[in-house]
């Protein structure tokens, strides 16, 4: 008997050992595969590891020299702005490294709502929240404020964020075509079986450069008693006259009732991200879920876009935005490329192939150009490009560089005729 | 006709006009009856506003003098920690004040791969990966890993952020209850028919200050062909003897596969969050998960501040030792005075009170009394379950702790929270 146990025991041990093995040698092959199924496709996105503060110009661990950035969200420079940095400077002495807190518990502190009523000045709105991050804000918003007897419509190429912040909310889900306004119309009827409506668009679409025609977006909304969201994270800082985002710039800042953004592009380059509601009562934050639970902002960044938010608006930071964009773009389709979207920042070269889109980005580094190719699942399959997003800080010279590189070596891979 | 289309357009503007205006008013009326109902039920979180920096001893807008803070998750001190905050000064200068850009685009800087490589060897992992925030590691993992083909398991009580992530995966998903081997058993049983099985589990559970039974979990996990997946956020740098966590204070460090962390607690309490395993999965994430393509890379200070707290940590256990008895100290003295503290050996001390606007009313007469409490009603926990979650710290004096005590039993009597 006592034999019989003591073998038992030592076979289920062992099945034990074998299968807790097994789990993780199940584990390891699954994730090899998939691995290698991305290598494959040539979808692999290997990172470069810069080795300086970021801005137009960098160092990155085994390129030689000094390197021209064609890829940051850095729109206006302040990533290293030296008066930025003296506010995160100030505010770490001042209050501290971290709050190891969510808001409400004890993670607030006067200059979170500081920046709140900054925020929500400077987009001309009652008030705003803030979020570690916009991805943040985008996957919180939704599931707070709608419910089953609610409508979303979502463009189809919004921001992952809103795609999940989306999934997760119990809302009646409809997707419009790409700006396609005749779509978002058909969907309107369709949802106006349902309590709320609340259509949901980029105001800069990240990966095409092009921007939500947002004066028709809001006449369908106020003609179908809809609701407009916008997420403003490509576009907070240097669109319209004063940088105040689409809403500014295509005249419908009275019109859109929910903006998000970034503190995290333009505005400083560190992290965090803003929601603001419009004519909205205080405090609806108090339903987020998202909210809640994740810990409380690292202080410096409340303090870092403060040099440029008031009093007065970015002038000359947009004005060379908005110099230097038309020139890369005309100059790089009068050389052959397609470019897409229109007259923002971000300049999409479309290459179609993957793998085409990373060797030509790894000769333009070789040229001390710093851009990358875009793939699946960033983009969809087969539309691969390299997205160079330019900044108030590139200088002319810098463009014409670029664009030089880009010609020599789009002319090398067979990009262009 | 003419006079039709411009009567026509007149209505048809006048009724846009309006439903403009009604889908406005709407949305008001809604809201403000959603509001209204969160005030009823004694359920509205007020923030209160802090003018100091973090740490144990603060000042809070409305109050007079110094507050000790008993609710920040600053178990180690780090918050406010001098060599810490030096370090975020000094990488804010070297290394700039944000990169405006997701990690692989043009987002990682040698710090960051620097960083990685240490939570690595802090957790003695293969590799690890950096998120924003452990929020955003949670919701980034499932979907990443895990197919149709596969069964995630999870503890009920799981974090807000663990339920999420599960919520936007494709697997199967089983829920056990709370701490309950033989109901995660069952599950495990009915779970054999699916291809990879994923048990995942707070380390220590954030509203409750218990902990996961890893050694069994481990031992289940085992025979049911299953692996074991645990968020540390509220046990890295202080659970176990040398503050690795709770799988270092279980003796389980090498049956856990899956670790997921935080730098905004213990860790210096500023932001980011982690995942730490195996090499090949820290590989899937970083061209997979969602949050860590599409969301900004951690700014340069964060990144200082924390890799200044792991190597204090690292160099010396000193300020771990001290938090067990201090958390003893708490807890003795509260239960000898009639209070009902969940969990255990753990600083987070829930005192439960049942009722939401007890839980308010105690929290608020505290801060009179200069200690910072504050009450958690639902849905933070569940629905007549509200307490006052106090956390204590290794920087909490002796003297702070019986205040704190003293503080409550005081303000118990007053409420009829106590006998």
């Amino acid at each position: 008997m006592w034999a019989g146990r003591v073998l038992h025991a030592a076979l289920s041990g062992a099945s034990r050992g074998r299968r807790a093995q097994s789990a993780l040698a199940q584990l390891h092959g699954i994730l090899e595969e998939e691995l290698e199924s991305i290598r494959r496709a040539g979808t692999w996105k290997s990172e470069r590891v810069i080795t300086s503060s970021q801005g137009p110009h960098i160092h990155v661990d085994g390129a030689p020299g000094g390197i021209i950035n064609f890829c940051a969200n850095n729109y206006l420079g302040l990533s290293s702005h030296p008066e930025v940095i003296q506010a995160g400077l100030q505010t770490l002495k001042e209050f501290g490294a971290g709050l190891s807190s969510v808001r409400f518990i004890c993670g607030t502190q006067s200059i979170h709502k500081d920046l709140e009523a900054k925020i929500a000045r400077f987009h001309q709105r009652e008030d705003a929240i803030l979020y570690p991050s916009c991805f943040d804000a985008n996957t919180g918003l939704f599931e707070a404020l709608l419910t089953s007897e609610d409508a979303v419509l979502s463009d189809e190429l919004n921001h992952a964020s809103i795609i999940d912040g989306i999934r997760l909310c119990k809302a009646h889900k409809y997707r419009y075509r790409h700006l396609d306004m005749a779509d978002l119309e058909a969907k309107l009827q369709e949802a106006q079986k349902h309590r709320l409506r609340l259509v949901a668009t980029d105001g800069a679409f990240s990966m095409d450069g092009d921007i939500a025609p947002l004066q028709e977006i809001c006449r369908l909304a106020s003609q179908y008693g809809a609701l407009v969201f916008v997420d403003e994270s490509h576009a907070t800082g240097f669109l319209g006259a004063t940088g105040r985002g689409t809403d500014e710039l295509l005249g419908v800042m009275d019109q859109v009732t929910i903006i998000n953004s970034t503190l995290g592009k333009a505005l400083g380059g560190a992290s965090v991200c803003h929601l603001l509601l419009s004519a909205v009562p205080p405090r609806p934050w108090t339903c987020s879920w998202r909210a809640m639970p994740s810990s409380s902002l690292w202080r410096p960044r409340p303090c870092a876009p403060q040099p440029r938010i008031e009093p007065t608006p970015p002038a000359l930071e947009v004005w060379s935005i908005n110099h230097w964009t038309p020139r890369f773009r005309s100059q790089m389709e009068a050389a052959g490329f397609t470019i897409s979207g229109a007259n923002h920042p971000i300049c999409p070269v479309m290459l179609g192939d993957a793998r085409l889109a990373l060797n030509i980005a790894d000769d333009m580094l070789k040229r001390g150009i710093f851009v990358i190719g875009f793939s699946y699942p960033v983009v969809p399959k087969d539309k691969a490009r390299i997205r160079v997003q330019i900044s108030a800080v590139h200088s002319e010279e810098d463009i014409d560089r670029c664009v030089e590189a880009f010609v020599e070596v789009g002319r090398l891979h067979g990009a262009l005729p």
